[in-house]
């Protein structure tokens, strides 16, 4: 029955186009899930949940990837960390300035200053910006604050005064109309305050109309100090881009390429977990089923109707609610519900190897029923069972994806491409036309899929005896 | 005798899943339940003990021993002191009796906060949207099905075959993601979710404005399975062509259509009957997340916002009675099937 030998599958298999490209998308994935954590690093799997790490991160929220500056016709500015020039004209006085050259088209997502200090308690620092654009006009004071704390973080874009005094700068060059305009109708807080920072100086400026202003910034920074043992370990000032990474980020300000990268890791745990295991159930039960026979076998055939009849999604979702949410969990819930897939054909399979004449002849000379399947009829059904693994496994990413999709972090709770979605969902990104955040997750969900199917349906025709024609 | 074996255990099969869900839903059903008469029941006695001031100049320890005797009367008059077994059995009786309760924060279109008025009001629209979109998606996929079968192998056989390799490893859900992203964002042609527009047009234009709203959801769900119904419909086709009485029709010089649609099609319905079934069991609960993306008022939709704001009551409510229609509904087909195939009769 099974004459190819390991050589001949493979060399079989190489004949199948379609074999192959699942091959290559197999070991891309396999490939992305080993290497993770090269990819990208271990805290964004796992810390993808938490707000504080991703706050600390500095990154832009919401921003499409950066390769979509190698099309359309306007460039989008680029994360970047500048480095500081750090003076001290007097013993309580650090003066900081950062120089960033802005070639883009469409501003930066926000400017970031993280101030990392010893500060004693009681004590307090003073911190000082002013922004000197390349036409030589200054925004003074865009940030005033005092501040007891040792780490401070200073969002030019959220902060509570640096919009309004951006404004400020912005609107002396908007007519007296637009002026009053702006202000009954509070627009201040729709409007962008990096249009201002970096447009050119004309009409139209606050609403980001006249166009980018291109050339070298001075951020210049002073900070004050109560008293000298109060020191400054460290300043940094990050440009969070308009554009991001590979993939982009989602609108918790989170890198998706990290997300999807660590997603394939669990995709193919799930995926292949729930393959194996329901395959294997299915290969000892299917067996047993077709080696026995008479009641056990009408038992067994029963049982298997009874299970593969059961609405899978509705009982999933509330037994999710059931078990505390974990990978291991999902796996388990979605094993039981298929592995009743795979028996109907290894039952068939076994019941043509039972009637063979060397089962005959072993079962006549005593060998227990255990011992003529494990030896005689497994190993013979065996290679087959990799395709039957490699169909199920599209059915297991599919499902969990649902699942995860619906549910959120009743599902799984590490990151998986159905709970990304889910958090698309939730933000509706599709409605605000975040492509990035909608596109890859799914994108990938259907070639973990495909890629199964594809080898699947030609490891079927190598080794399935009743194709070998 | 044979179709009455063959009914009798499939029935039989229906009603062990019915009660296994059955069982689960009253496990679930009753540990909400009762913790929910317990705080109530609490936060009762506190009013009748504890703040009552009649009771004012009582120790503590009396206090709660009248507390305790309240909590005693209470917990019998809702029959908590009562044995497990019994205590689950009777929400299995409410749960066939489709007694769900009242659901914690989501209302029916007229107020009403009946788990059973919420979820019969949402219904109609699933049976809508999911009937239609099926019944276009099995006259395209027979049509393409036996386009394909007549000419195995062509370059028309070989482009469906390798859609519906695609096809079936993609998320209905997620196709319809994109398709919102495409022709609701982008090109503005379809509205993006909902079921009419607000507010509702008048008259006929409200059947259309009905249409227009189910145009992308219905189209999401034929673009995603009509390529794996054809490539069923070819792969049953082209094995019953290579059957002996086909090459006889052949040579008795019958004409090629005829052949195909007197004698083929026919042979092959039945067990067309069956994996359609199958699939559209499969497809149902990328339906149901389909339905959610495209905020279509549905069951769903109802999945998706009763466990997005944790309404347990309509979860349960939603699990047995989906359950509930889609065993009904493979016994039903079953038994079409055992009527169109004489030889499942002797099968069993």
């Amino acid at each position: 029955m099974y004459v190819l030998g390991w050589r001949g599958v493979i060399r079989e298999f190489m004949r199948y186009k379609g074999g192959i490209f699942g091959l290559i998308l197999l070991i891309f994935l396999v490939g992305l899930a080993i290497f993770a954590p090269v990819l990208s690093s271990t805290d964004v799997f796992y810390k993808w949940y938490e707000p504080t790490y991703w706050a600390a991160q500095n990154l832009p929220k919401g921003v499409p990837p950066e390769w979509i500056n190698m099309f359309g016709d306007k460039t989008y500015a680029t994360q970047a960390v500048l480095t500081p020039e750090i003076s001290q004209p007097s013993a309580l006085l650090y003066n900081i300035t950062f120089k960033y050259e802005y070639t883009a088209d469409i501003p930066p997502y926000d400017i970031i200053i993280d101030i990392f200090s010893n500060i004693t308690e009681g004590s307090q620092m003073v911190i000082f910006m002013d922004i000197i654009r390349p036409d030589g006009l200054r925004i003074y004071r865009v940030v005033d604050v005092q501040s007891d704390q040792s780490i401070v973080k200073i969002s030019l874009r959220s902060a509570v005064d640096a919009p309004k005094k951006i404004f400020v700068f912005g609107l002396q060059f908007e007519t007296e109309e637009t002026r009053r305009e702006i202000t009954e109708k509070g627009l201040l807080s729709v409007l962008n305050p990096m249009d201002v920072v970096f447009g050119v100086a004309e009409e139209g400026i606050v609403f980001g109309r006249s166009g980018p202003l291109n050339g070298e910034y001075i951020f210049n920074i002073i900070v004050y100090r109560l008293t000298e043992e109060n020191t400054l370990n460290d300043i940094k000032l990050t440009i969070a881009g308009s554009v991001y990474g590979i993939m982009g980020t989602d609108a918790l300000g989170r890198d998706l390429f990290g997300g999807i990268v660590w997603g394939s890791r669990i995709a193919l745990i799930i995926g292949l977990g729930v393959a194996i295991i329901s395959v294997a159930i299915a290969l000892v039960y299917g067996t047993l089923s077709a080696y026995v026979g008479g009641w056990t076998d009408e038992a067994l055939q029963r049982i298997q109707e009874f299970v593969i009849s059961i609405p899978v999604l509705p009982l999933l979702l509330i037994l999710a609610y059931v078990f505390t949410p974990s990978v291991w969990n999902l796996i388990f819930l979605l094993v039981i519900f298929s592995w009743p897939g795979p028996v109907k054909t290894i039952r068939s399979m076994a019941l043509q190897i039972r009637e063979q004449l060397y089962i005959t002849s072993a079962k006549a000379i005593g060998l227990s029923t255990w011992r003529v399947i494990s030896r005689y009829i497994l190993p013979q059904i065996l290679p087959y069972t990799f395709a039957l693994v490699a169909f199920s496994v599209p059915g297991a990413i599919l499902t969990e994806a649902g699942v995860s999709f619906l549910l959120g972090n009743q599902g799984a709770l590490e990151v998986t491409w159905g709970r990304i979605l889910n958090d698309a969902e939730k933000y509706s990104a599709v409605l605000t036309g975040m492509w990035w955040w909608v596109i890859p997750p799914g994108l990938m969900i259907s070639i973990a899929g495909l890629a199964f199917v594809l080898v699947g349906n030609a490891l079927d025709r190598v080794l399935n005896p009743r194709l070998l024609r | 005798m044979g179709l009455a074996k063959y009914a009798t255990y499939r029935v039989v099969n229906a009603l062990v899943i019915l009660f296994l869900v059955l069982l689960i839903t009253a496990v679930i059903m009753n540990q909400y339940v009762e913790d929910t008469i317990k705080t109530e029941i609490e936060s009762i006695i506190q009013q009748e003990v504890y703040r009552n001031p009649q009771y004012a100049q009582l120790s503590p320890e009396e206090k709660e021993q009248i507390a305790q005797v309240r909590r005693d009367f209470y917990y019998t008059k809702y029959g908590l002191n009562q044995p497990y077994i019994v205590r689950v059995l009777y929400r299995a009786y409410d749960a066939l009796t489709f007694k769900f309760g009242r659901a914690v924060t989501l209302r029916s279109s007229t107020g009403s906060s009946l788990v059973v008025d919420i979820i019969l009001e949402a219904l109609p629209r699933t049976i809508l949207l999911f009937t239609t979109a099926t019944i276009i998606t099995i006259i395209i996929g027979i049509i393409l099905g036996m386009k394909s079968a007549v000419k195995v192998g062509s370059l028309f056989d070989r482009t469906i075959s390798t859609f519906a390799l695609f096809t079936y490893s993609l998320p209905m859900w997620w196709t319809g993601l994109l398709f919102i992203l495409y022709f609701s964002y982008m090109l503005n042609i379809f509205p993006s979710g909902g079921i009419v527009s607000t507010p509702p047009p008048e008259g006929f234009a409200y059947y259309l404005d009905v249409l227009w709203h189910m145009a992308l959801p219905t189209i999401t769900i034929v673009f995603v399975n009509f390529g794996g119904w054809s490539y069923m419909t070819r792969s049953i086709v082209t094995n019953v062509m290579t059957e002996d009485f086909v090459i006889t029709a052949k040579a008795k010089g019958v004409p090629e259509r005829s052949i195909l649609y007197g004698h083929v099609f026919r042979t092959a319905s039945p067990p067309l009957v069956t994996s359609m079934v199958l699939s559209l069991i499969y497809s149902l609960s990328g339906a149901i997340i389909t339905e959610a993306v495209f905020s279509w008022p549905g069951i769903g939709r109802l999945y998706w916002m009763a466990i997005s704001s944790g309404d347990m009551p309509v979860v349960l409510g939603l699990v047995y009675i989906t359950t509930f229609l889609y065993v009904f509904a493979v016994l039903i087909l079953d038994f079409i099937y055992g009527l169109l195939d004489p030889r499942v009769k002797v099968g069993v």
